[in-house]
Protein backbone atom coordinates (compact mmCIF):
# COMPACT_ATOMS: atom_id res chain seq x y z
CA UNK A 1 0.00 0.00 0.00
CA UNK A 2 1.05 3.12 -1.14
CA UNK A 3 0.80 6.58 1.07
CA UNK A 4 -1.14 8.93 -1.60
CA UNK A 5 -2.47 12.75 -1.09
CA UNK A 6 -6.60 10.96 -0.26
CA UNK A 7 -4.51 9.65 2.53
CA UNK A 8 -3.41 13.05 4.15
CA UNK A 9 -6.67 14.89 2.93
CA UNK A 10 -8.84 12.28 4.72
CA UNK A 11 -6.30 12.47 7.80
CA UNK A 12 -6.87 16.26 8.06
CA UNK A 13 -10.37 15.70 7.07
CA UNK A 14 -10.72 13.64 10.13
CA UNK A 15 -8.29 16.11 12.46
CA UNK A 16 -10.53 19.29 11.52
CA UNK A 17 -14.15 17.62 12.42
CA UNK A 18 -12.16 16.41 15.86
CA UNK A 19 -10.86 20.15 16.29
CA UNK A 20 -14.48 21.78 14.80
CA UNK A 21 -16.50 18.69 17.62
CA UNK A 22 -14.75 20.29 20.10
CA UNK A 23 -15.26 23.57 19.47
CA UNK A 24 -18.79 23.03 19.72
CA UNK A 25 -18.75 20.62 22.75
CA UNK A 26 -16.45 21.86 25.32
CA UNK A 27 -17.31 24.85 27.58
CA UNK A 28 -13.84 26.21 28.70
CA UNK A 29 -12.79 28.82 26.73
CA UNK A 30 -9.05 27.28 27.11
CA UNK A 31 -10.17 24.50 25.61
CA UNK A 32 -11.72 26.29 22.44
CA UNK A 33 -8.72 27.96 21.86
CA UNK A 34 -6.79 24.86 21.39
CA UNK A 35 -9.94 23.36 19.21
CA UNK A 36 -9.53 26.46 16.93
CA UNK A 37 -5.11 25.36 16.90
CA UNK A 38 -6.39 22.41 15.82
CA UNK A 39 -8.15 23.06 13.28
CA UNK A 40 -5.62 25.53 12.11
CA UNK A 41 -3.33 22.60 11.98
CA UNK A 42 -5.41 20.60 10.08
CA UNK A 43 -5.45 22.87 7.35
CA UNK A 44 -2.09 23.37 7.13
CA UNK A 45 -2.16 19.92 6.61
CA UNK A 46 -3.61 20.10 3.18
CA UNK A 47 -1.86 22.73 2.47
CA UNK A 48 1.39 20.79 2.57
CA UNK A 49 -0.09 17.63 1.20
CA UNK A 50 -1.57 19.31 -1.92
CA UNK A 51 1.44 20.96 -2.70
CA UNK A 52 4.01 17.92 -2.65
CA UNK A 53 1.35 16.45 -5.20
CA UNK A 54 1.24 19.52 -7.28
CA UNK A 55 2.29 18.56 -11.23
CA UNK A 56 5.28 19.66 -12.35
CA UNK A 57 5.30 22.97 -14.40
CA UNK A 58 5.96 22.38 -18.04
CA UNK A 59 6.66 24.66 -20.54
CA UNK A 60 4.80 25.79 -23.38
CA UNK A 61 6.31 22.86 -25.92
CA UNK A 62 5.84 20.31 -23.30
CA UNK A 63 10.08 20.02 -22.96
CA UNK A 64 11.45 21.80 -19.86
CA UNK A 65 10.02 21.80 -16.60
CA UNK A 66 10.45 24.32 -14.08
CA UNK A 67 10.85 23.42 -10.37
CA UNK A 68 7.49 22.91 -8.48
CA UNK A 69 6.20 26.00 -6.86
CA UNK A 70 5.53 26.60 -3.23
CA UNK A 71 2.35 28.21 -2.98
CA UNK A 72 1.66 25.35 -0.17
CA UNK A 73 3.98 26.20 1.82
CA UNK A 74 4.29 29.67 2.02
CA UNK A 75 -0.10 29.80 2.70
CA UNK A 76 1.00 27.57 5.72
CA UNK A 77 3.56 29.52 6.63
CA UNK A 78 1.08 32.91 7.01
CA UNK A 79 -1.07 30.82 8.94
CA UNK A 80 0.76 29.79 11.19
CA UNK A 81 2.07 33.21 11.56
CA UNK A 82 -2.06 34.42 11.99
CA UNK A 83 -2.17 31.73 14.15
CA UNK A 84 0.68 32.59 16.84
CA UNK A 85 -1.51 36.45 16.96
CA UNK A 86 -4.69 34.97 17.63
CA UNK A 87 -3.53 32.74 20.47
CA UNK A 88 -2.04 35.30 21.97
CA UNK A 89 -4.98 37.99 21.76
CA UNK A 90 -7.34 34.77 22.44
CA UNK A 91 -5.10 33.89 25.58
CA UNK A 92 -4.80 37.60 26.78
CA UNK A 93 -9.03 38.13 26.36
CA UNK A 94 -9.54 34.74 28.57
CA UNK A 95 -6.95 36.49 31.10
CA UNK A 96 -9.53 39.71 31.15
CA UNK A 97 -13.08 37.93 31.08
CA UNK A 98 -11.45 35.67 33.96
CA UNK A 99 -10.73 39.03 35.78
CA UNK A 100 -14.73 40.28 35.20
CA UNK A 101 -16.63 36.47 35.78
CA UNK A 102 -14.18 34.80 37.85
CA UNK A 103 -14.70 31.87 35.66
CA UNK A 104 -13.50 30.39 32.10
CA UNK A 105 -16.94 29.02 31.20
CA UNK A 106 -17.91 30.54 28.01
CA UNK A 107 -21.59 30.36 28.91
CA UNK A 108 -20.39 33.26 31.32
CA UNK A 109 -19.51 35.60 28.85
CA UNK A 110 -22.92 37.28 28.56
CA UNK A 111 -21.94 41.08 29.19
CA UNK A 112 -22.91 42.40 25.77
CA UNK A 113 -26.07 40.73 26.20
CA UNK A 114 -29.15 43.35 26.20
CA UNK B 1 7.35 -3.42 -1.91
CA UNK B 2 10.00 -1.34 -2.26
CA UNK B 3 11.58 -0.70 1.25
CA UNK B 4 11.11 3.56 0.86
CA UNK B 5 7.50 2.89 0.41
CA UNK B 6 7.46 0.48 3.36
CA UNK B 7 9.24 3.45 5.33
CA UNK B 8 6.78 5.80 3.81
CA UNK B 9 3.46 4.09 5.09
CA UNK B 10 5.60 3.03 8.88
CA UNK B 11 5.80 6.87 8.93
CA UNK B 12 2.54 7.83 8.10
CA UNK B 13 0.48 5.82 9.97
CA UNK B 14 2.69 6.13 13.48
CA UNK B 15 2.22 9.91 13.27
CA UNK B 16 -1.10 9.75 11.71
CA UNK B 17 -2.16 7.41 14.68
CA UNK B 18 -0.65 9.90 16.97
CA UNK B 19 -1.98 12.90 15.52
CA UNK B 20 -5.89 11.29 15.59
CA UNK B 21 -5.23 10.34 19.57
CA UNK B 22 -3.32 13.32 21.10
CA UNK B 23 -6.73 15.31 19.03
CA UNK B 24 -9.03 13.79 20.44
CA UNK B 25 -7.14 13.97 23.98
CA UNK B 26 -6.71 17.44 23.11
CA UNK B 27 -10.85 18.05 23.10
CA UNK B 28 -11.80 14.94 26.06
CA UNK B 29 -9.85 15.73 28.49
CA UNK B 30 -11.09 16.94 31.81
CA UNK B 31 -8.18 18.75 33.24
CA UNK B 32 -6.61 21.49 31.05
CA UNK B 33 -3.22 20.75 31.77
CA UNK B 34 -3.61 17.51 29.98
CA UNK B 35 -5.49 18.86 27.11
CA UNK B 36 -2.35 21.41 26.81
CA UNK B 37 0.09 18.08 26.87
CA UNK B 38 -2.57 16.59 23.86
CA UNK B 39 -1.61 19.66 21.66
CA UNK B 40 2.07 19.67 22.59
CA UNK B 41 1.90 15.83 21.11
CA UNK B 42 -0.42 16.61 18.16
CA UNK B 43 1.78 19.50 17.02
CA UNK B 44 4.78 16.94 16.93
CA UNK B 45 3.38 14.60 15.11
CA UNK B 46 1.73 17.16 12.78
CA UNK B 47 5.56 18.22 12.14
CA UNK B 48 6.58 14.47 11.51
CA UNK B 49 4.31 14.33 9.28
CA UNK B 50 5.95 17.45 7.47
CA UNK B 51 8.81 16.14 7.44
CA UNK B 52 7.01 13.04 5.61
CA UNK B 53 5.79 15.44 3.05
CA UNK B 54 9.48 16.93 2.48
CA UNK B 55 8.61 20.14 4.08
CA UNK B 56 11.98 20.66 6.21
CA UNK B 57 11.59 24.70 6.60
CA UNK B 58 7.67 24.04 7.46
CA UNK B 59 8.58 21.57 10.23
CA UNK B 60 11.11 24.03 11.78
CA UNK B 61 8.51 26.38 11.58
CA UNK B 62 5.94 24.51 13.56
CA UNK B 63 8.41 23.30 16.03
CA UNK B 64 9.03 26.83 17.02
CA UNK B 65 6.60 28.79 16.87
CA UNK B 66 3.84 26.05 18.01
CA UNK B 67 5.65 24.09 20.49
CA UNK B 68 7.58 27.02 21.92
CA UNK B 69 5.67 29.52 21.70
CA UNK B 70 2.00 28.67 21.53
CA UNK B 71 1.72 25.56 23.86
CA UNK B 72 4.02 27.24 26.18
CA UNK B 73 1.30 30.45 26.32
CA UNK B 74 -1.52 28.38 27.20
CA UNK B 75 0.73 26.41 29.53
CA UNK B 76 1.31 29.86 31.42
CA UNK B 77 -2.25 30.90 31.10
CA UNK B 78 -3.93 27.56 32.70
CA UNK B 79 -0.72 28.15 35.40
CA UNK B 80 -2.20 31.78 36.05
CA UNK B 81 -5.59 30.35 36.57
CA UNK B 82 -4.82 27.96 38.52
CA UNK B 83 -7.80 25.19 39.73
CA UNK B 84 -10.33 28.09 38.10
CA UNK B 85 -9.14 27.16 34.47
CA UNK B 86 -10.89 23.80 34.46
CA UNK B 87 -14.61 24.83 34.52
CA UNK B 88 -16.88 23.33 36.80
CA UNK B 89 -19.26 20.45 34.59
CA UNK B 90 -22.69 20.81 34.50
CA UNK B 91 -25.01 19.08 31.90
CA UNK B 92 -27.82 21.88 30.58
CA UNK B 93 -27.61 22.31 27.25
CA UNK B 94 -25.96 19.20 26.79
CA UNK B 95 -27.63 17.54 23.71
CA UNK B 96 -27.71 19.93 21.22
CA UNK B 97 -24.21 20.95 22.27
CA UNK B 98 -23.45 17.05 21.35
CA UNK B 99 -26.09 16.38 17.77
CA UNK B 100 -23.49 19.52 16.97
CA UNK B 101 -20.41 17.69 17.73
CA UNK B 102 -21.70 14.48 16.45
CA UNK B 103 -23.01 15.89 13.24
CA UNK B 104 -19.54 17.46 12.65
CA UNK B 105 -17.27 13.94 13.18
CA UNK B 106 -20.01 12.50 11.00
CA UNK B 107 -19.22 15.19 8.21
CA UNK B 108 -15.54 14.86 8.63
CA UNK B 109 -15.83 11.25 7.97
CA UNK B 110 -17.79 11.58 4.88
CA UNK B 111 -15.65 13.91 3.48
CA UNK B 112 -12.44 11.36 4.82
CA UNK B 113 -14.33 8.93 2.75
CA UNK B 114 -14.77 10.69 -0.53
CA UNK B 115 -11.09 12.33 -0.91
CA UNK B 116 -9.29 9.05 0.11
CA UNK B 117 -9.89 7.66 -3.09
CA UNK B 118 -7.80 10.92 -4.73
CA UNK B 119 -4.44 9.08 -6.51
CA UNK B 120 -2.79 11.98 -8.22
CA UNK B 121 0.73 11.03 -9.96
CA UNK B 122 3.24 11.82 -7.34
CA UNK B 123 6.07 13.45 -8.92
CA UNK B 124 9.54 12.64 -8.42
CA UNK B 125 11.11 15.00 -5.92
CA UNK B 126 12.60 17.83 -7.04
CA UNK B 127 15.92 19.35 -6.11
CA UNK B 128 15.80 21.31 -2.58
CA UNK B 129 12.06 21.13 -2.71
CA UNK B 130 10.87 22.29 0.58
CA UNK B 131 14.28 23.80 2.24
CA UNK B 132 14.88 26.96 3.68
CA UNK B 133 16.48 28.32 0.77
CA UNK B 134 13.85 27.41 -1.77
CA UNK B 135 10.95 28.06 0.56
CA UNK B 136 13.19 31.48 1.28
CA UNK B 137 13.61 32.31 -2.28
CA UNK B 138 9.78 32.50 -2.57
CA UNK B 139 8.80 34.16 0.69
CA UNK B 140 11.16 36.77 -0.38
CA UNK B 141 10.42 37.07 -3.73
CA UNK B 142 6.59 36.85 -4.73
CA UNK B 143 5.42 36.70 -1.59
CA UNK B 144 7.50 39.94 0.21
CA UNK B 145 4.43 41.88 0.59
CA UNK B 146 2.53 39.62 2.59
CA UNK B 147 5.91 38.51 4.45
CA UNK B 148 6.25 42.32 5.76
CA UNK B 149 2.49 42.44 6.40
CA UNK B 150 3.09 39.61 8.74
CA UNK B 151 5.60 41.58 10.94
CA UNK B 152 2.80 44.11 11.27
CA UNK B 153 0.10 41.72 11.98
CA UNK B 154 2.34 40.27 15.14
CA UNK B 155 3.08 43.85 16.32
CA UNK B 156 -0.36 44.86 16.55
CA UNK B 157 -1.48 41.31 18.35
CA UNK B 158 1.41 41.59 21.05
CA UNK B 159 -0.40 45.76 21.35
CA UNK B 160 -3.44 44.12 21.75
CA UNK B 161 -2.79 41.50 23.93
CA UNK B 162 -0.73 44.12 26.27
CA UNK B 163 -3.76 46.05 26.46
CA UNK B 164 -6.23 44.05 26.71
CA UNK B 165 -4.69 41.40 29.77
CA UNK B 166 -3.37 44.33 31.97
CA UNK B 167 -5.17 45.10 34.94
CA UNK B 168 -7.12 48.22 34.93
CA UNK B 169 -7.41 49.89 38.06
CA UNK B 170 -10.40 51.28 39.51
CA UNK B 171 -13.11 50.60 36.92
CA UNK B 172 -16.33 48.87 38.00
CA UNK B 173 -16.71 45.13 37.90
CA UNK B 174 -19.33 44.07 36.14
CA UNK B 175 -20.27 40.90 37.52
CA UNK B 176 -21.07 42.74 40.93
CA UNK B 177 -21.39 46.50 40.29
CA UNK B 178 -19.25 47.38 42.76
CA UNK B 179 -16.11 49.12 41.84
CA UNK B 180 -13.00 46.74 42.09
CA UNK B 181 -9.39 48.03 43.80
CA UNK B 182 -7.85 46.52 40.91
CA UNK B 183 -5.93 43.79 43.30
CA UNK B 184 -7.55 40.87 41.97
CA UNK B 185 -5.60 39.79 39.61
Amino acid sequence: MIIHLGHYLALSCVLFSIGAAGFLFRRNVLISLMSIELMMNAVNLTFIAANRWQPLVTSADGTATAAIPHHGHLFTFFVIAVAAAEAAVGLAIVLAFYRLRKTVRTDAADMLRG
Amino acid sequence: MPPASIQQLAAFSFFAALAVVSALATVMMRNPIRNAVGLFVHVLSLAGLYVSLSAHFLTAVQLIVYVGAVVVLFVFVIMLLGPASEAPSDTAGRLPRGIGAAAMIAAGVFLARVVIDLRPERVANPPGFGTIESVGRELFGPAMIPFEMASVLLTAAIVGAFAVARSHHGKVSMSTGEPSDGSSR
